[in-house]
């Protein structure tokens, strides 16, 4: 077979694809709507976008309740209330009353001054700050207390004297260097793999999966295309989608909420299309084992959810241990995710990131490989 | 009326029984939610762990015995493993620019001088934060033995001078379950739309719906027994999951059977919009995709992982509109706060009326279409 006639055929079979992606008005919908930009828009409202600096208890309302009454209890409420994470402190309830009223929706949390405090520090004692809060809001608890530690390390009892830690345990002051990054933009990388691995496999296995339940599949297999015009197709259809959900992701979370990579937009296009092309060579692979379209579902919500647990999603690769850290070590979308972090957040240039980058080549090389030739005994069988 | 409720139980049975006669389903229904507890008890485990490995490098410009105490309080850490040593800064960083290390301590030179002579000293410490966990836990490690080594030094130095204390008002220990209240109501939710997937979309793919709707039984009947199926398989998944809750140590303060009617009522809700997605999306295929797309984002905006009141403004706004947000609401009050009924009556109200305005929009959008 002539090379013109091989890339006649993939043509033929991307615009089969995109003519059937076209008249189903509800997959265009899901795969380049709601994905993207429900997933991108859920992000940066949960997060508030990359630019501003989001704290979420600074707007909760949370009882300020002082039983010292004293010059340092008060440099403490103002110290609080100027540190940006408590800007709604509401004053005036006794201590019964702040705990009777959590879980009222009223207030969510309250801080409780005890008597002596001024005295204990004073006297170079420790002193405790008790704060109650309503543990039906999770995560609400650590995220008061690592607000308070934190307007702590700049609280002075009196005035004129230095901050009250560099007194004792801050005598050693530790530098902190490396960029910060926002939840945003740490989301986004999340949201890229997610939106890619999720749409693609679906796609890929999916289409493959209903084309074999509908019958056409095996008409195609028996026309004079080849399978591999018939895979390139597929893949290069899926690229171009891919290429689109990117720009949407990215367009939106650069116009809408300030998103700036630390890297260009090829490479970020580099990556995903990778992670897509990994993705289509698993989703070609479970459709040539000759499951329905039902197990391709059950399928793909469970790699989602192990995506989640051991891609480094949320948990990074180096906490897991034993299987977990077995696991995640073995699945070429955690180095995806390696690749997306230390490009788009810290900004290294992808050939650098060569173990990483080998894995993936490798496991597309397999996936597609492996899946070539199940699909191919298919083939044989069928004719036969 | 009697009509209605027999022909309502009729449905009802007759759902039941075709997910029994269907092995996948079944399996799926009972397995499902013991493996998305599990992948949650991965992560959380993975949280509270008691040590850890993460790879740090250090860099001892100053060399003196007191930094040598440091290192040495470094490399005995429970949460980060020193993998080695370098004789510059610019390596030391390098290795973290690279990623073959998480932080890099750097211990100037002076460093035990400043110490001991009561002057400030300091210590440089980069980490890649985007290893958010892995970075904190960096710092945490590098503050700890900071603070340990104060105290050998000098042995006037007490603990930190101001604590905070934790009260949860539940009375509970602050501990790593916070998120399995969520979990149910997510299990809840995605439970009943692969309820919805059985018992419309696949029904109208075999082409038995059409049958069943020319039958003399009304829309609202067939309607009414798939919703009467769900509940009961929603009751057995919500016993199912307290098990789990209560195998894993979880105090269920509040009265269980609020626990049911919460869930139950995030299930018919769930399966309300269902039923008006399923008169436009006619393949199986296409409405599960859309409902564990939708679902996904539910994990964040429903209050799941973490308090909707925790949210940026954009977010609390959509977890607002989302009934969802309500139920899970309710559950962690019941489980956590042991609230009653009054308690939670505008949780349980939101989720009713969200129902009784998409029942019949869902009946009429079915009606138009057959």
């Amino acid at each position: 077979m002539s090379v013109t006639t091989f890339l006649g055929d993939v043509l033929v079979v991307m615009i089969n694809e995109f003519r059937l992606l076209r008249r189903n008005r509800t997959a265009i919908i899901i795969s380049l709507v709601i994905l993207p930009i429900f997933f991108t828009v859920s992000l940066g409202g949960a997060s508030g976008g990359a630019g501003g600096h989001f704290t979420p208890t600074a707007h909760l309302a949370i009882a300020y309740v002082d039983n010292d009454l004293t010059i340092a209890s008060g440099r403490l409420l103002e110290a609080l209330s100027s540190s940006g994470d408590f800007n709604n402190l509401v004053q005036g309830y006794s201590e019964e009353n702040a705990i009777g009223t959590l879980g009222t929706g009223k207030i969510y949390a309250a801080i409780i001054v005890p008597k002596g405090f001024e005295y204990g520090l004073a006297k170079n004692e420790q002193v405790s700050l008790v704060v109650y809060v309503d543990d039906s809001l999770n995560g609400l608890g650590n995220e008061v207390v690592s607000g308070l530690q934190s307007s702590l390390q700049n609280f002075s009892p009196r005035a004129g004297a230095g901050p009250l830690l560099s007194r004792g345990a801050s005598q050693v002051e530790i530098i902190q260097k490396g960029a910060k990054f926002s939840s945003f933009n740490i989301g986004l990388t999340i949201i890229l793999a997610l939106v890619i691995v999720f749409a693609t496999f679906y796609e890929v296995a999916g289409g493959m999966s209903r084309e074999s339940e509908e019958g056409t599949y095996a008409r195609l297999l028996v026309s004079p295309i080849s399978l591999g015009a018939v895979m390139l197709g597929k893949t290069m259809y899926d690229l171009v989608l891919n290429l689109i959900r990117t720009f949407l992701v990215f367009g939106l979370a650069f116009y809408a909420y300030g998103a700036r990579p630390n890297t260009d937009f090829g490479t970020i296009l580099a990556i995903s299309l990778l992670i897509a092309l990994l993705t289509m060579g698993f989703g070609f692979l479970i459709s040539a084992i000759g499951i329905g379209v039902r197990a391709v579902i059950i399928i793909e919500f469970f790699l989602v959810l192990f995506l989640f647990a051991f891609s480094g999603f949320i948990i990074d690769r180096e906490l897991l241990r034993g299987i977990s850290s077995t696991i995640s070590y073995a699945l070429p979308w955690a180095y995806g995710m390696e690749i997306l972090r230390g490009t788009i957040l810290i900004g290294r240039p992808l050939l650098t990131l060569i173990a990483p980058l080998g894995f993936i080549v490798a496991s597309i090389i397999a996936f597609y490989g492996i899946a070539y030739v199940l699909l191919r005994l298919g083939r044989e069988r069928l004719v036969r | 009326m009697n009509r209605f409720a027999r022909d309502t139980t009729t449905v009802t049975v007759k759902e039941l029984r075709q997910l029994i006669r269907d092995p996948l389903s079944l399996a799926l229904t009972i397995m499902f939610p013991i493996l998305l507890i599990q992948i949650f008890v991965v992560i959380v485990t993975a949280f509270s762990a008691p040590s850890y490995s993460i790879a740090v490098v250090v860099s001892d410009l100053d060399g003196s015995s007191t930094s040598k105490n440091l290192v040495d309080k470094l490399t005995s850490s429970r949460l980060i493993k020193v993998t080695q040593f370098f004789q510059t800064e610019e390596q030391a960083l390098h290795a973290v620019e690279s990623g073959a290390a998480t932080g890099a301590v750097i211990i100037p030179k002076g460093f035990g001088d400043a110490l001991l002579s009561n002057r400030q000293a300091f210590v440089i410490l980069q980490t890649d934060n985007s290893k958010i966990t892995s970075s904190a836990l960096v710092q945490s490690a590098v503050s700890s033995s900071t603070q340990s080594l104060l105290e050998l030094v000098s042995a006037r130095l007490g603990p930190a001078p101001v604590e905070v204390i934790l009260r949860p008002i539940s009375g509970r220990p602050p501990t790593g379950d916070t998120f399995l209240p969520g979990m149910l109501g997510m299990i809840t939710i995605l439970g009943a739309f692969d309820d919805i997937v059985n018992a419309i979309t696949r029904e109208r793919e075999r082409g038995t719906f059409p049958r069943l709707v020319l039958t003399p039984t009304s829309i609202l009947s067939i309607y009414s027994g798939k919703i009467s199926a769900t509940v009961v398989l929603n009751a057995i998944r919500t016993t199912l999951m307290l098990a789990i809750f209560v195998l894993t140590g979880l105090v269920i303060r509040g009265n269980v059977l609020l626990v049911y009617l919460a869930t139950t009522l995030i299930a018919v809700f769930t399966m309300s919009l269902g039923l008006m997605l399923s008169t436009k999306i006619r393949s199986s295929a296409t409405l599960t995709i859309l409902e564990i797309a939708i679902t996904f984002p539910l994990f964040q905006l429903a209050g799941a992982i973490q308090a909707p009141e925790l949210l940026a403004s954009g977010g609390r706004a959509l977890a607002a509109m989302l009934p969802w947000t309500y139920g899970n609401d309710a559950i962690r009050r019941v489980i956590y706060l042991g609230v009653g009924l009054d308690a939670i009556s505008i949780d349980l109200l939101v989720l009713l009326l969200g129902s009784l305005v998409l029942l019949p929009i869902a009946t009429l959008l079915s009606k138009r279409t057959m």
